[in-house]
């Protein structure tokens, strides 16, 4: 059993002496095996959710739960994807990947059919010895990727990972991610500012007030994947193209606009 | 966000962290030199150092008191220093703006950048005796350095777009290196005062050590041979302390010009 | 071509010095000969230096002298200034610890300790290799703890996120990731070390590339103090190429960038 579960889950941040909410009475479950993408105007605390869920941060009130514990720091089992890599630069790609299993103690042949399998799943052989400043920004995601997924881990917590990458690399990647999501099934929390990014990937997607964030709306995508087969279609763009998604899109569109008014308003 | 985990020290706690550890390394100065496992002569207790220090504010030592001690090696230290200043940020500017001296200086600077200002008080000695000169060249040899490689980079790597403006202004040279490069390399130019400043301070103290019959450095030496460590540390603390303040007054500066710059 | 113009003025200019040297001493003798070397006399010096010897010692004896004290202080300085960079840069609790003093200690310029140093330990190697030890000290604890605090948040959080334990995390992450400003830290010292060190030589010392200079200074001996001076550079230079040539060696990732 590997939910997550934000109860009430509020957090206050400081600057300049002064504290502001970032985070009001958040509730949100993302089941087991489920695929929940997060999303919101900017600076409305969806980064935060994460990094609660992580454990880099403690909530202010409420609490946040996976698997029905109290999340008690970072570990291997919640295993995050950051946007901006943060890949070991000193150590070559089998390194990087291999580093959380040599933390577990996990006996070398072990580790190595591990990590060959999951370059393998990424599309990174002939890589495995190379450095991350010697490969492109998708490849470097692709490492990060890896390195989480070899971890096996119950949770995946993927924070706008593909934000920093071209559209190109993006839609690649996109396509990628529900291949192998497919293929082994987790629970997984991801965030992005990109609507058709979450309603594309995502079994549900919550959308997040402007800040002090709260859950405003969830939708239930899956039912409607499946009911207009979108699996049907390979290629995002001709998912992206179906009426039903477009529909789905442009609801999210008009809740994230209306939060922008109300900022501006 | 901290680097690890625990969370970060309020205030308070740093406060109190920090008078903690200074107690701490004022009890075992003081249980050293109290239990006498070190000669009294040898490790005075605080107290004793400050109150020389004290007392050497007006009463002579090897010919002066401190203050007049420190005037004298400040005196020095300013001319040299001004000198370097002088001489390198200018020098540094039209380096970075004429290709071609760069060329020409740099191979010669860098050449000469391993020899480390000390290694100039014998010529200093044999030039100047102990005449004003030779602080000044030692001081000028530490100092130099910064003063001239923080304008070089300063006026090198200015925003090629304010040269463009000048250009197509139709600036002359002279006239685009003072009222365009120049300001638009002060914010390099006082962090290159302030390293050579500090550089200098120090590259003073090590001349007079060797060379000089006055200043706070010859102070020390001749309370080294008279095996006075409480005049010795004395001199330490004031060294320390104008060279402190030396520093803030130049980081001030080098604040107060980034603050006017909108630089953070 | 701007590469080969650049070489070509940087030696037309030392090569007019070097012609400007001889020409100038022996020449027109506007340089006093009494005050700065002709290159004969430089010539004639460093040949003496080297076979017969000059203050107690031939030039080779002087500069292993100089050496052996200074990679014995710098290497002290260094084994104690790392770790404590390293702990102040991870534990907030212990910079707020240690900070005060080390406040306190840093502002006394290295050569300010000789003195006290020559009080304490005489004029043998243990004052030189205490006050190498105060100045090559300070840059390695600042440039190691500043590497520390640099290191991107984000990979400690992912080093944390992986389960890695403590020992782990500073030999394969705090360390790497504070490599390059340690490295930094380790060429001041150098630096430092050098200066310091001729320094302290200079005021008191039985031999050492120091000691050359005040005894060819004392016998107004010019030449002398010339080839001690490019002595002392010389060394400095080999021995930072060494510690440089170290940094590339174990850093692949950074020569990259360079």
């Amino acid at each position: 059993m590997s939910a997550i579960q934000f109860k009430d889950a509020s957090r206050l941040f400081e600057r300049d002496g002064k504290t502001f909410p970032a985070l009001e009475n958040v509730n949100l479950t993302v089941a087991d095996k489920e695929f929940v993408a997060l999303v919101g105007p900017s600076g409305c605390g969806k980064t935060t959710c994460l990094r609660m869920a992580a454990g880099f941060e403690v909530p202010t009130a409420g609490r946040v739960l996976v698997g029905g514990i109290q999340v008690p720091g970072p570990g291997p089992d919640r295993a995050v994807v950051f946007q901006q890599f943060a890949l070991f630069p000193w150590k070559s790609v089998e390194d990087n990947i291999a580093f959380g299993l040599r933390n577990k103690n996990m006996p070398a042949e072990e580790r190595r059919r591990r990590v060959s399998g999951v370059i393998k799943l990424m599309g990174l052989e002939s890589y495995e010895t190379a450095f991350p400043h010697q490969l492109s920004g998708g490849m470097q995601q692709r490492v990060a990727i890896a390195r989480a997924y070899v971890l096996d881990p119950q949770v995946l917590l993927m924070d706008e990972p593909f934000g920093a990458l071209d559209a190109q690399t993006r839609i690649v990647m996109q396509e990628e991610l529900v291949r192998i999501a497919r293929v082994n099934p987790r629970t997984v929390l991801f965030i992005t500012h990109a609507v058709e990014e979450a309603v594309y990937l995502a079994d549900r997607v919550a959308v997040m007030t402007r800040r002090p964030g709260r859950i405003k709306e969830i939708l239930d995508v899956r039912a409607i994947r499946a009911a207009e087969n979108w699996d049907r279609h390979e290629r995002v763009e001709d998912v992206m193209d179906l009426e039903s998604f477009v529909h789905l899109r442009t609801h999210i569109w008009r809740l994230l606009r209306d939060e922008k008014f109300a900022l501006d308003g | 966000m901290d680097v690890n985990r625990s969370p970060l020290p309020s205030k308070v706690e740093a406060f109190f962290l920090g008078m903690a550890g200074l107690a701490c390394f004022v009890a075992i100065w003081v249980a050293v030199s109290i239990s006498g496992l070190v000669p009294r002569q040898f490790l005075p207790t605080p107290w004793e150092v400050a109150l020389r220090t004290f007392n050497l504010l007006w009463e002579p030592f090897a010919g002066a008191s401190l203050p007049v001690h420190l005037a004298r090696s400040f005196e020095r230290f300013a001319s040299g220093f001004t000198l370097a200043a002088a001489v390198g940020v200018p020098l540094g500017l039209l380096m970075g703006w004429f290709r071609w001296l760069d060329d020409m200086i740099t191979p010669v600077f860098d050449g000469l950048r391993f020899i480390s200002p000390i290694a100039w008080v014998p010529f200093a000695a044999l030039w100047f005796g102990t005449g004003l000169g030779g602080p000044i060249l030692i001081i000028f040899s530490g100092a130099f350095p910064p003063c001239l490689i923080n304008a070089y980079r300063g006026a090198r790597f200015v925003d090629r777009t304010y040269i463009e403006a000048a250009q197509m202004l139709g600036t002359g040279n002279l006239r685009t290196i003072v009222q365009v490069l120049l300001p638009a390399s002060f914010p390099a130019i006082v962090a290159g005062l302030r390293i050579g400043a500090g550089l200098g301070w120090q590259s003073l103290v090590g001349a007079e050590l060797i060379v000089a019959s006055a200043g706070v450095g010859y102070m020390m030496v001749q309370g080294q041979s008279n095996i006075s460590t409480r005049t010795v540390m004395a001199g330490m603390i004031a060294i320390g302390v104008v060279g402190l303040v030396i520093d803030v007054a130049l980081r001030q500066l080098e604040a107060f010009v980034r603050r006017r710059r909108g630089l953070r | 071509m701007h590469i080969s113009r650049r070489l070509a003025i940087g030696t037309a200019t030392i090569v007019t010095l070097l012609v400007l040297w001889p020409v100038l001493t022996l020449v027109t003798g506007t340089i006093d000969t009494g005050r700065f070397p002709s290159p004969i006399q430089f010539w004639q010096s460093l040949r003496q230096i080297v076979t017969v010897g000059y203050a107690d010692g031939t030039l080779w004896q002087h500069a292993i002298q100089s050496l052996k004290l200074v990679v014995m202080g710098f290497v002290v300085a260094v084994s104690f200034g790392i770790p404590l960079g390293l702990l102040m840069g991870w534990s907030r609790r212990a910079e707020a610890f240690i900070n005060p003093v080390f406040l306190l200690i840093r502002p006394i310029p290295p050569l300010a300790w000789i003195p006290l140093a020559i009080l304490w330990l005489g004029l043998g190697d243990a004052a030189k290799i205490m006050v190498i030890f105060f100045a090559a000290f300070v840059p390695a604890v600042i440039n190691t703890f500043t590497g520390i605090r640099m290191i991107e948040p984000h990979i400690i959080e992912a080093a944390r996120m992986l389960g890695t334990g403590r020992s782990r995390l500073v030999m394969e992450v705090l360390v790497p990731g504070a490599a390059p400003m340690i490295f930094t830290g380790l060429r001041l010292s150098l630096q430092a070390s050098w200066t310091t060190l001729v320094a302290a030589e200079l005021v008191g010392a039985i031999t050492g590339l120091g000691r050359v200079l005040n005894v060819a200074q004392t016998d107004i001996y010019p030449a002398m103090v010339l080839v001690g001076m490019i002595a002392v550079g010389v060394l400095g230079w080999a021995t930072t190429r060494v510690l440089v040539s170290i940094e590339l060696r174990l850093m692949p990732w950074l020569s990259v960038r360079a």
